[in-house]
């Protein structure tokens, strides 16, 4: 059954969940839109385009500390990290939210990641589907869609003069504020998305492994790591140690296959020393590898990378490249 | 919470510190907790990931055999931040360990057959426990012929135990460097070489390789110059970690994770990658 709150309700609902939970949700911090934890309800932004990082973040923090070392009378002792308090990410697109669902894949495997775990163990999921698409956006390519409620605990779509409240979980029924009445109106139609052969192209990836494509369209990448970073799906990570005024950490924090000398081991062997191998490290992973593994494509349309690469290179434009470069194979 | 975060180390204490050669150490290492000590079972081929609080973590093979009384021992090579750190540790000092992790060398599927063991360096680590389970086990095995090579006589790992390795019983040790010294008398020889000319039948047979990539590369060459096929061709895996997981992808080469599906692979199985190393 659909609910309907008006702006004020979801605004009440909002200071409601501040009492017993973090609220993380996408707030206007200068240019840029950013899921943050928030005080007050009042900061929410609802009309945006997605946001610059995804809430990725929240449960794979760009730095984090594992555990830290104490030493009491030099006996050591190795304190991990707990997480302290539930928590509802409120408002994030469809999207974002299935790039949390293909996270869990890697993370959740046993022996799962017991910090990301609990996080997500004590996460709660508002989604708010997306009325108007971005000319980056292509979801419906990769499983997901503008009003895809599969990986959210209640989603949201605005109407004319409020909100349509689409609970989706028992969890998410035990968020929802008293007194909503039920939605009798229609629920609109999503908006409509430009296709991107992924299909066809997954398909083809191992035969696509060796072509030259690979180093004409790295030739630009300036390796910022920009695309893995905003990124709702890429999840490589480096540890290290930090050792400030006696005081030691075990971090970790995001990386990227993009770095030089990310596969780089001690002995000095590389298996990646060219941008092509690096930047076809990304795609393989994304469009080959993770399949392989967990049966689904690592990327959800967000169109991030796309939106971002400071030269312009377009994941649509390679799958739809790689489709050509397949075609003519078979062609000739 | 209860649940232990698998990024966790064991602690463990260092207990001797054996200098072998200039750069390399033999650490032997004993997990505090006595359950923990009395469960952790592996396999020759498996590793574990020691930790120098401060400085980091970084992958080494487990070079003793699994539930010896007396620890379990490292060789530790000197290259860089966490390998200097490990080294300098003094005994009685405390270490992280996690693990055990990564598949082994499957030594029961070799059973009945002749073993050559091929290690350069370093890469006599991983093999150590592989030559010593074979001579627990003598009879399950055929002849063991171990090539040993190094760039120079002091940079041979595991002195202390040739004379054993030696008397065993169908056992040919053949020790090679790339240059000699005054006392050394033995093969001034790369490798590959030494395999050409001692050319080992591939009847019944199975090589176990490791060492550094240049050197493995060859010696592949002159065992499939020999007869000897991709599947009874048995090496380890090079390949950066952080997790040991299966998680941080920085150990994955095409469709595989070295630190889950590896390091230990034959040539057949490493042809077939996608991605090759
Ligand atoms: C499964 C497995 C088993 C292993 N078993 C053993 C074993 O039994 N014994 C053993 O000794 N080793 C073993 N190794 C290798 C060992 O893990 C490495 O030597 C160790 O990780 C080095 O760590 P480090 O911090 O000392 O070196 P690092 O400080 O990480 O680096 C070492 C070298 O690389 C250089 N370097 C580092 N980063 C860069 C960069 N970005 N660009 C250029 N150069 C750089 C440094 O200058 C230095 O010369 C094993 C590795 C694996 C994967
Ligand atoms: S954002 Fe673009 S330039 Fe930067 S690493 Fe990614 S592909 Fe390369
Ligand atoms: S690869 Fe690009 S479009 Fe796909 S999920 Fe990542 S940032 Fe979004
Ligand atoms: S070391 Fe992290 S995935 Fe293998």
């Amino acid at each position: 059954m659909n609910l309907f709150a008006s702006k004020d309700d979801l605004i009440r609902w909002i200071g409601e969940l501040l009492k017993e939970h973090i609220v993380i949700a996408p707030v206007q911090v200068q240019e840029q839109t950013l899921f943050q934890p928030i005080s007050k309800a009042e900061e929410v932004v609802f009309d945006f385009n997605n946001t610059t990082l995804s809430p990725k973040g929240w449960f794979l923090p760009p730095t984090e500390t594992l555990f830290s070392v104490q030493k009491d009378d030099g006996k050591v002792e190795l304190v991990p990290t707990q997480v302290e308090r539930d928590a509802v990410i409120f408002g994030l697109h469809p999207c974002d939210a299935r790039g949390i669902a293909l996270m869990d894949k890697p993370f959740l495997e046993e022996p799962s990641d017991t910090l990301y775990r609990e996080r997500r163990n004590r996460t709660a999921l508002i989604g708010l589907a997306c009325r108007q698409a971005q000319p980056e956006c292509f979801c419906t390519s990769m499983g997901s869609a503008p009003d895809d409620p599969s990986n959210v605990d209640i989603l949201l779509t605005e109407v004319e003069d409020g909100y349509i409240v689409q609970v989706v979980t028992e969890k998410g029924k035990t968020l929802l504020p008293k007194g909503l009445a039920e939605y009798k109106g229609k629920v609109p139609a999503p908006p409509e998305l430009k296709a991107v052969p992924t299909r066809e192209v997954i398909s083809a990836m191992r035969e696509l492994f060796n072509d030259p494509y690979w180093e004409q369209v790295a030739d630009r990448c300036l390796h910022c790591n920009i695309c893995a970073y905003v990124c709702p799906t890429c999840y490589c990570f480096d540890m290290r140690d930090y050792a400030d005024k006696g005081k030691v950490e075990r971090v970790r924090s995001w990386e990227s296959c993009q770095s030089p000398g990310f596969s780089l081991t001690a002995g000095g062997y590389d298996p990646r020393t060219t941008k092509g191998e690096r930047l076809r490290q990304r795609f393989y992973h994304k469009l080959f590898y993770f399949p392989e593994q967990f049966q689904d494509v690592a990327c959800v349309g967000c169109g991030r990378c796309v939106r971002d690469c400071p030269v312009n290179i377009d994941i649509r434009e390679v799958i739809s490249n790689l489709q050509q470069v397949t075609e003519a194979k078979s062609g000739s | 919470m209860g649940l232990e975060s698998p990024f966790v180390p064991y602690l463990a204490t260092l207990k001797t510190a054996i200098q072998l050669t200039p750069d390399i150490k033999l650490l032997n290492v004993e997990l505090e907790d006595p359950d923990i000590r009395a469960n952790f079972d592996y396999k020759p081929g498996q590793f574990a990931l020691l930790s120098a609080f401060g400085e980091g973590e970084a992958p080494f093979g487990i070079v003793s055999l699994s539930l010896q009384k007396d620890g379990l021992e490292f060789a530790v090579r000197r290259i860089g931040t966490v390998t200097r750190a490990l080294q300098e540790l003094e005994p009685g000092d405390t270490l992280g360990v996690r693990g055990p992790f990564g598949n082994c060398f499957p030594l029961e599927d070799y059973v009945r057959k002749n073993i050559i063991v091929i290690g350069g360096g370093i890469g006599m680590a991983p093999l150590r426990p592989v030559i010593n389970r074979i001579l627990e086990r003598r009879n399950d095995y055929k002849e063991l012929l171990i090539i040993n090579g190094a760039r120079t006589p002091q940079d041979l790992v595991f002195q202390p135990e040739f004379p054993a390795w030696m008397k065993a019983p169908g056992t040919k040790l053949e020790l090679t460097v790339d240059r000699g010294d005054e006392d050394w008398k033995g093969r001034v020889a790369l490798v590959p070489d030494v395999v050409k000319e001692l050319a080992p039948s591939p009847d019944s047979a199975i090589a176990i390789i490791c060492g550094p990539p240049i050197m493995i590369r060859f010696t592949l060459a002159r065992l499939r110059d020999l007869g000897f096929k991709d599947n009874q061709i048995v090496t380890t895996l090079e390949a950066k970690m952080k997790c040991g997981l299966g998680k941080c992808a920085r150990c994955n080469l095409g469709e595989k994770y070295v630190c889950q599906d590896g390091p230990v692979f034959t040539l057949e199985q490493i042809s077939q990658f996608l991605e090759q190393p």
